[in-house]
């Protein structure tokens, strides 16, 4: 059991989130990050989309009242224990009782998934545990976790599958990827300037400060402003043209409708990425076709499927180990 | 470029590389929003028995067709959606005999939702502003917003905001020109031909111009939303 002693600028349970209640306004909510929350739970033997904390940026504190299996994944946000030791992500640790699990700030990326055994302990919103606050869905009303809260595995005493580390050379994080993010060309181009989507692709944009779970705000150049269209669905990853002419991305939170000129659409492939950008990191911009950014999804996908059997092989030695010391 | 692919009078959009979107015109109106229920319905009919296809979206005129591109082609996808288009009644456009439409379940809007509102005041206080700049006086403002049914032309934004139409033309103005950092839940706004209710307290820009004491969203509820697509409304003075 682990219980928040500082929460940092932002900590909520997410899991794989709620896709299709788009039609009553509910966006799919979820780990900005599907890959770091899928390694971070695979660490600790749960299913890859099962609730897990998301840790934001530097200052989370969190205490094992009692000995407690963590997986790490996503970002690397300095994690160590309180006598020192180094918690990287994609690794797994046996956090004895009392001992503290500290996020002193990011090495790189922007969002931590810390899992517990089997997944954390907790009911469903309309299907999902994730927080998401403006629907009052989630943990009590869908606040964010806050000092005194606790969270509990469902497999509180299953503490030895915690020697397993996430082969990253086999399936780096797709952060680790720092070329232009991919954008399919949008529904909406005849209602932006000119070469806005070329305009899109040939800057460097910077990740604004106001960017939250909703979406990501660029700042560069003006593209100038499209015309009004008639509201219609978004998607995570959907780049809007808003009246000021600097793009905004949609995140997992985003508005489910709206109303600027969608110039086109960050792949899912790409979502883990973005979920990792923070303020002031530099992006750019490569138009791609639909089944191009479906071929990069398909090799993330079996590098994902390639990790998580190595950590599997690998977890039955640590067992048989565990076993034979015992 | 985008491909445009049309059927009929639908247009078929790539949207990223995990949907479609099917739009049916390009402005707001009460027909064209007919056929965009129709075709929401017949397309979660195939969902529900079509695995890696999603839940459909429906909007204003057009609808997003959610997909697992790992389970799904995209081809099958254009297929489903041809074959739910032909189905909702839509004119298609090779020499294939046109099917019998589906039964309309979902464009049956139902019984109407009352709605009631206290206009004006501490509620509503954009209201006088509403009636300076349409012309009218303050009771004309509330006896045409009362006045007029309305359709759920989609729900969306935030969790429960519905989009309703059409406002009365004579009470048409553009949105404020700087949005309300927070409009408390409940309140209802106009902007445009259109009127909505704030389920939770948002940053608007809306005309706000009376408050009701019914939920728009309330997750403890079943169901949430106060208002599914295509639902009829009335609003009451209260």
């Amino acid at each position: 059991m682990l219980q928040v002693i500082e929460p940092g600028p932002l900590l909520t349970i997410q899991d794989a989130g709620r896709p299709g209640l788009g039609r009553l306004g509910v966006p799919r909510s979820g780990a900005c990050d599907a890959w770091g929350l899928g390694v971070a739970n695979l660490l600790v033997g749960a299913a890859p989309g099962s609730a897990a904390l998301e840790v934001t940026f530097g200052g989370c504190v969190l205490e094992a009242l009692e000995a407690t299996a963590v997986g790490l994944g996503g970002a690397d946000l300095g994690a160590e224990r309180d006598d020192g030791v180094r918690l990287p992500s994609g690794t797994a640790h046996r956090i004895p009782a009392g001992a503290r699990i500290r996020f002193t700030g990011a090495v790189h990326g922007m969002r931590a998934y810390v899992a517990l055994a089997g997944g954390i302990a907790i009911g469903t919103w309309m299907g999902s545990a994730s927080t998401f606050a403006i629907g009052r869905l989630g943990f009590e009303d869908g606040r964010p976790l806050r000092p005194g809260d606790r969270l509990v595995a469902r497999r509180p005493g299953d503490l030895d599958a915690v020697g397993g580390t996430w082969p990253s050379r086999l399936a780096p994080h797709p952060a680790e990827w720092t070329g232009p993010l991919g954008i399919v060309p949008g529904p909406d181009l005849d209602a932006a300037p000119d070469d806005a989507l070329a305009g899109v692709a040939s800057a460097t944009w910077l990740v604004s400060t106001s960017s939250d779970r909703m979406g990501l705000r660029l700042d560069g150049p003006s593209l100038g402003s499209g015309r009004e269209i008639v509201s219609h669905p978004l998607v995570p990853g959907a780049v809007q043209l808003p009246a000021d002419g600097r793009p905004i991305v949609m995140l997992v939170d985003g508005p489910t409708i709206g109303g600027y000129p969608v110039l086109g659409v960050v792949p899912t492939v790409d979502l883990p990425r973005l979920g990792q950008l923070r303020p002031g990191d530099e992006i750019g911009f490569q138009v791609e076709r639909p089944e191009a950014a479906r071929g990069r999804l398909r090799d993330q996908q079996a590098a994902f499927d390639r990790g998580a059997a190595a950590l599997r092989a690998d977890a039955v030695w640590v067992r048989l180990a565990a076993g034979a010391g015992g | 470029m985008a491909e445009r692919i049309g059927i009929g009078r639908a247009r078929v959009e790539p949207f990223g590389d995990a949907a479609l979107l099917v739009v049916l015109g390009e402005h707001v109106d009460r027909a064209v929003n007919d056929r965009v229920h129709r075709l929401a319905f017949g397309l979660d009919l195939r969902a529900a028995r079509m695995p890696g296809l999603g839940v459909p979206v429906p909007a204003y005129a057009s609808v997003l067709v959610p997909f697992d591109p790992s389970v799904l082609a995209e081809d099958a996808v254009r297929g489903v959606i041809a074959d739910a288009l032909r189905a909702a009644g839509e004119a298609v456009a090779a020499k294939e005999p046109a099917a019998a439409p589906e039964p309309v379940t979902a464009a049956d809007p139902g019984p109407v939702t009352h709605v009631p509102v206290r206009y004006g005041g501490a509620d509503g206080a954009d209201l006088a502003e509403v009636a300076v700049r349409t012309g009218l006086s303050e009771d004309d403002v509330v006896r045409l917003h009362a006045g007029a049914e309305y359709r759920v032309f989609c729900v969306g934004f935030v969790p429960g905001f519905p989009y309703l139409g059409m406002l009365p033309e004579e009470l048409a103005l553009p949105r404020r020109s700087t949005p309300r950092l927070r409009v408390p839940a409940g309140s209802v706004a106009i902007a445009g031909r259109q009127t909505g209710i704030y389920p939770s307290d948002t940053p608007g820009g809306w005309h706000v111009i009376g408050r009701t004491d019914l939920s728009a969203w309330d997750p403890h509820r079943d169901p949430p939303a106060l208002l599914e697509p295509g639902a009829r409304v009335r609003f009451v003075p209260a």
